[in-house]
């Protein structure tokens, strides 16, 4: 997945710096949809989700507290 | 403030945040290439982001300023801030598999020093925007052929630095999944 977002990466540079602007913003929408994909895969995990336990963000509630 | 003072200064800005943003793709292929060592799949989807916020430059140097341009430059700074900052929380906790890798620059990991990349960013598109104001004042990049040539050699610059990006992740990944332990086709 990686190299096809590097070559729309690649394509949209070199056409924008070509001037030529609607084809490489079209590689770029590409490119971004590529890697949202790619980033929601690489971050979720088969046990946790997308959540992530290791975070603790509770405390105990002691007497006198809460 | 003259339109002509608004335009230099609106592109001097965008020209600062190119180089800085050349300086940090070139020290990301030292560190890799120099160092040996091998990007993550998260820190190669930061460079990503990084080449989205150059792509927006660019276009203001080659075809004009516009706020569509800054618009997507800005969507790509926040999407480098989302990845980052993702990729921090996961690592902030060590356990087996998931540890900050890599060399520390100034005692931060490459995730952090992404956030405080995007940060600074979208800060410094936030301060351009209230000294300039909108595209509607601005007078044509011509009056300021140095500038122009500057922010046009910087661009190809960049588009270079993605040549390189690109054919090192064909030797990285291939066309599977990217792994931090091995040039897939160099084994």
């Amino acid at each position: 997945m990686m190299t096809p977002i590097f070559a729309f990466t690649f394509a949209a540079l070199l056409l924008a710096w070509l001037g030529r602007g609607r084809v490489a913003l079209g590689a770029l929408w590409v490119m971004l949809a590529l890697s949202i994909g790619l980033f929601l895969f690489e971050v979720h995990n088969r046990d946790y989700g997308f959540r992530m336990p290791w975070i603790q963000t509770s405390a105990p509630v002691t007497a006198g507290e809460g | 403030m003259p339109n002509a003072t608004l335009t230099f200064l609106n592109y001097l800005c965008l020209l600062l945040m190119q180089l800085a943003l050349a300086a940090i793709q070139t020290a990301a292929l030292v560190f890799q290439f120099a160092l040996g060592e091998t990007p993550c799949p998260l820190c190669i989807l930061q460079r990503v982001a990084m080449f989205g916020v150059s792509f927006g430059i660019i276009r203001n140097f080659r075809e004009g300023y516009s706020l569509k341009n800054d618009g997507m430059s800005m969507i790509f700074a926040l999407f480098l801030l989302i990845i980052a900052t993702r990729q921090t929380l996961i690592n902030i906790y060590p356990r087996p598999g998931h540890e900050y890798i890599g060399s520390a620059v100034f005692g931060l990991h490459m995730p952090v020093w992404a956030i405080l990349i995007a940060t600074a960013l979208l800060i410094g598109y936030a301060v351009k925007f209230a000294i300039t104001g909108g595209d509607g004042n601005l007078t044509p990049l011509k009056k300021f052929p140095a500038l122009a040539r500057a922010g046009n050699a910087l661009g190809l610059f960049i588009v270079l630095l993605a040549a390189v990006n690109f054919a090192s992740v064909i030797v990285q990944c291939g066309v599977d999944a990217c792994h931090t332990y091995e040039y897939r086709l160099l084994k």
